[in-house]
């Protein structure tokens, strides 16, 4: 009977208890937060100061810190600076790269290799991710989505290195060609400029697939119907219609592809050989060891990183996109 | 799906995709049998399969450790970047729009910057302000890749956050700490845990970081890194396989997530 | 009785715009009153700042008699409900309306107690462990309603809550709101737009145009007796004729209009023989008849339009000068169509004088 009646009083109220916070109440009562925090938030500027003090500190010592820090020694004639001995500056550790091929050789090939990977890498996922935002029924689209982002979450040494699982002289290519018997010996593919651009595309073209697929996405199909309707066929609806308002995910993915693709560090060790030796590793070479080369390490960099955000810059422009979506 | 698009190669183009999707899972497919074949060294035919090289890699003390030190340092930079990712969106959704233009390109900074001259950048920094390479400052350079990602995730759902909620939070008698940890975050949830599982994934697949700031310690890229070029075998097979399932299953894991926290 | 919420002498301006021009307003507790008025008028920036999400830029707002202009809105014993609710979408029915007892440091018990009398009063009881998303819009209304009385506030503000419920719940509400005011015996500040929402539920209306208070009022003397053509306009439909006072006689203006004498109610505009005016003449007061009525303000017309609006019907009629009057009938009153000549008059007592104004297209 009791436990009928205790039912039938749950009932009335609507349940059991929820749990309310009671605490909430006591430490914002509480002494230690009315005059720590609790003091802070009467204010304006304690509000502000709350809210703006360590994300400004962040950005200011993070996010633009180690850019100037590199960017100061690259002009150092000596680094580490010694005590009592006033720092000097100079250009010289600029004029280094120019001075030899084994210097500036390894950028040029690092940009040819970023800009084809993100030109072929365009043109590939370009008609991948149209089909996923625009043909594929649209319950089945997160799905079909979702299966191109399995491989997104290796990571890149296991992408790389799956990567060398094919191109081997002993992997799977050079085993099926022979074993079907269109070749005898194996083709050398590791270790040379295809299976380095084959690598650093495997590894970056899922970074263009999301910022097509959402700017596609986003076209409404009604547009394309209307275009259709007035006598627009496949390709000028493509050319007039899906190229224009897939605009800024062009820009984005190709961005984001080319800015990824010249920093890649590991792929082009592993499999781009001896004679295809790319900028960042240049660069390493001169933070290995004692730190009185890494002025001229810096300075490296530095060319590096102006070079490829004029390049990204000089592209946004002539597209003519916002990247507004850049990850 | 109308007649509009049947004149557009649907064939081909869903040949395309199949193709690309191919393209992305056979390196990976062969990569994980490898890890199966019953012999000292990686080539085709697989021939024999064995389970001795997973036994092998879950008895390599030097395998488990570098788990440990990776999850770790994942573990840190997330709680890092996720509490200053917030934070930043935080001020930058509550500046004024020519304010929040600019320190929305800076907190974006480190993630467009070439992930080499990020980890230079950062050796140089750490250098001038007497920072030991190391744990530290691993997780440091974790954390500063990071926090864009975060901010441009809880910055998203902020956005879509309505204006009233904060008002009448405040009018019920809550400060603005309240107000923040009652309201504001909980409805960041959803951005929050992707943004936490992103982190994760970013600082354990991170090289060339960790290369230039760690110490002697390897993490799980480094560890892979160096046993690649010193001679393989089908060893690192079974240790990226293992990892290749670990990381894909969390990444899908949060893309459900994401999904359907969007969806409701 | 002192005023509950007095506002004195408060501005508010944006740069230039101004957007609450030197606003004096006194409320009287447990009242249900309406700031009505076109949006921009100012009323949703009055209630912003009696809420605490606005200070003004000069003046004094006090609640129960103490100065509240510069206290945050945590620290007003005052809430809002706001136009889209603004539930907390992660918490329960239950935990919304207790959001604010929590914070008052109240007992697990107590709040319990609160929340499920309170829901209660709005037969929600059942709904407790619902989350917003899973109530319909007047639900959701009910329970943002409920919220912002939990902590029992010296004053309810709500600024236009019923914009976003379809017609007919909307009137629902309407009743249920004043009702729920009538029960509790709070006192309610209403923003709306909405004259009908206005004249329904309001015991007193305070019409606010171009960031002041052209007047305010009961609903029955707002509608009867407007002072402006703005108010006349605002609330219900007005015909406004422009005539010249002849003579007052007590309660009584006589006007020259149209060539005609007519008379109509003298209110507080003060009116002098020969000055300019308008006339105000709810289109409900005109009436019909097949012949000259009794002789007062009658006149002959000729039907212009016939217009069904099912519980009534619409009736424009032309005047000898040419002017359109709107008259409206109801099931039976006159069965004159669309052509013919009529005569109408209305009653003196009907028709009010106001100041001579620009009387807008």
């Amino acid at each position: 009977m009791a436990s009928i009646e205790a039912a039938q009083a749950e009932l009335e109220n609507g349940g059991p208890m929820p749990r309310y916070s009671t605490n909430i109440s006591r430490i914002v009562n509480s002494r230690l937060y009315q005059l720590t925090l609790g003091a802070a938030v009467a204010s304006r500027a304690g509000r502000l100061a709350l809210l703006a003090a360590v994300p400004l500190l962040w950005l200011a010592f993070l996010h633009i810190g180690p850019i100037y820090q590199m960017a100061k020694i690259s002009f150092l004639t000596s680094y580490p600076l010694q005590h009592g001995r006033p720092a000097s500056y100079t250009l010289a550790n600029y004029a280094i790269f120019f001075s030899e091929s084994i210097y500036f050789m390894p950028l040029i090939r690092s940009f040819v290799f970023s800009l084809a990977s993100t030109a072929i890498t365009l043109i590939v996922v370009f008609p991948v991710a149209y089909y996923v935002a625009k043909i594929v029924r649209p319950d089945w689209r997160s799905k079909a989505l979702l299966l191109l982002l399995v491989p997104f979450w290796a990571g890149e040494l296991i992408r790389t290195f799956s990567v060398i699982m094919l191109l081997a002289n002993r992997g799977a290519l050079n085993f099926l060609l022979r074993d079907i018997g269109l070749i005898d010996r194996p083709i050398p593919m590791l270790y040379t400029s295809f299976s380095l651009g084959f690598g650093l595309i495997y590894l970056i073209c899922l970074y263009m697939l999301l910022p097509l697929y959402s700017a596609i996405d986003k076209i409404p199909k009604h547009l394309l119907d209307a275009a259709a309707d007035l006598g627009a066929g496949p390709f000028t609806r493509f050319r007039r219609i899906v190229l224009p308002l897939s605009r800024d995910g062009i820009v984005s993915g190709c961005s984001l592809v080319f800015l990824t693709c010249i920093g890649v560090f590991a792929t082009p060790m592993l499999l781009g050989g001896p004679t295809n030796v790319m900028f960042p590793e240049t660069i390493s070479g001169f933070f290995h060891g004692a730190s009185d080369k890494w002025p001229v390490g810096a300075a490296f960099a530095l060319i590096m990183l102006v070079s490829a955000l004029t390049t990204a810059g000089i592209f946004m422009r002539l597209v003519g996109g916002k990247a507004t979506k850049l990850m | 799906m109308r007649a509009y698009f049947s004149d557009i190669p649907r064939t081909l183009l869903a040949m395309g995709y199949w193709a690309f999707m191919l393209y992305l899972l056979v390196p990976l497919t062969l990569m994980m049998a490898m890890s199966f074949k019953d012999a000292n060294f990686i080539a085709f035919p697989i021939g024999d399969l064995t389970l001795r090289w997973y036994s092998q890699v879950l008895h390599d003390k030097q395998f488990l450790e570098a788990c440990l030190y990776t999850i770790a340092i994942a573990v840190a930079t997330t709680f890092a970047a996720t509490v200053i990712g917030v934070w930043i969106a935080m001020l930058i959704a509550q500046s004024g729009s020519r304010w929040s233009g600019i320190l929305f390109a800076l907190a974006c900074l480190p993630a467009v910057v070439p992930g080499m001259i990020s980890a230079i950048s950062l050796r140089v920094f750490i250098s001038t302000i007497d920072m030991p390479t190391g744990t530290g400052a691993i997780v440091l350079g974790h954390t500063v890749h990071a926090v864009p990602f975060v901010v441009v995730m809880a910055l998203t759902r902020l956005r879509s956050m309505p204006p009233n909620l904060v008002d009448a939070a405040r009018d019920l008698g809550a400060d603005s700490i309240v107000a923040f940890f009652r309201v504001t975050l909980p409805y960041l949830g959803p951005a929050i845990a992707g943004g936490m599982i992103f982190c994760v994934l970013l600082s354990v697949d991170d090289f060339v970081r960790t290369f230039f700031l760690g110490g002697y310690r390897p993490t799980l890229p480094m560890l892979i890194f160096a046993k690649v070029q010193g001679g393989m075998s089908p060893e690192i097979n079974a240790m990226a396989t293992l990892v290749l399932i670990v990381t894909a299953a969390v990444g899908l894991y949060a893309e459900y997530m994401t999904r359907r926290s969007r969806s409701r | 009785m002192q005023p509950v919420v007095q506002f004195e002498n408060v501005t508010k301006t944006y740069g230039q715009a101004i957007a609450v021009d030197d606003l004096n307003l006194a409320i009287e507790p447990g009242k249900f009153v309406t700031l009505l008025g076109p949006s921009g008028c100012g009323k949703s920036t009055t209630l912003r700042m009696l809420g605490g999400f606005e200070t003004p830029s000069s003046g004094r707002i006090l609640l129960a008699g103490r100065d509240v202009t510069h206290l945050p809105p945590n620290k007003r014993n005052v809430n809002i409900v706001f136009q889209d609710y603004a539930l907390f979408p992660h918490m329960n029915v239950a935990r919304n309306i207790a959001f604010g007892l929590e914070l008052q440091g109240k007992s697990a018990d107590a709040i319990h107690r609160r929340v499920m009398e309170l829901l209660r009063l709005v037969r929600l009881e059942a709904f407790a462990e619902r989350l917003p998303s899973e109530l319909s819009g007047g639900q959701r209304q009910r329970v943002a309603l409920m919220r912002a009385l939990a902590p029992d506030p010296q004053v309810l503000l709500l600024d236009e809550p019923l914009s976003a419920l379809d017609a007919k719940l909307r009137q629902q509400m309407q009743i249920e709101l004043k009702a729920i005011q009538e029960t509790t015996g709070k006192t309610f500040l209403f923003v709306t737009h909405d004259q009908e929402e206005a004249l329904t539920m309001s015991d007193v209306i305070v019409v606010m145009n171009n960031g002041r208070i052209e007047q305010m009022g009961d609903p029955h003397t707002l509608y009867s007796h407007p002072n402006s053509v703005f108010v006349a306009n605002f609330i219900g439909e007005a015909n406004l004729l422009k005539a010249t006072v002849v003579a007052r006689d007590g309660d009584r203006t006589a006007l020259r209009w149209n060539g005609l004498e007519v008379q109509a109610s003298a209110t507080g505009h003060p009116a002098k023989a020969g000055d300019a005016a308008c006339i105000v003449v709810r289109p409900e007061a005109i009436r019909f008849s097949g012949s000259p009525a009794d002789g007062v303000n009658a006149m002959p017309g000729k039907i212009r339009q016939r217009v069904f609006k099912g519980n009534h019907t619409s009736m424009l009629v032309e005047v000898s000068d040419g002017t359109h009057l709107t008259a409206l009938v109801h099931l039976g009153d006159t069965e004159s169509i669309a052509g013919e000549d009529v005569w109408i008059s209305w009653k003196p007592e009907n028709a009010t004088v106001i100041r001579d104004e620009a009387v807008p297209a």
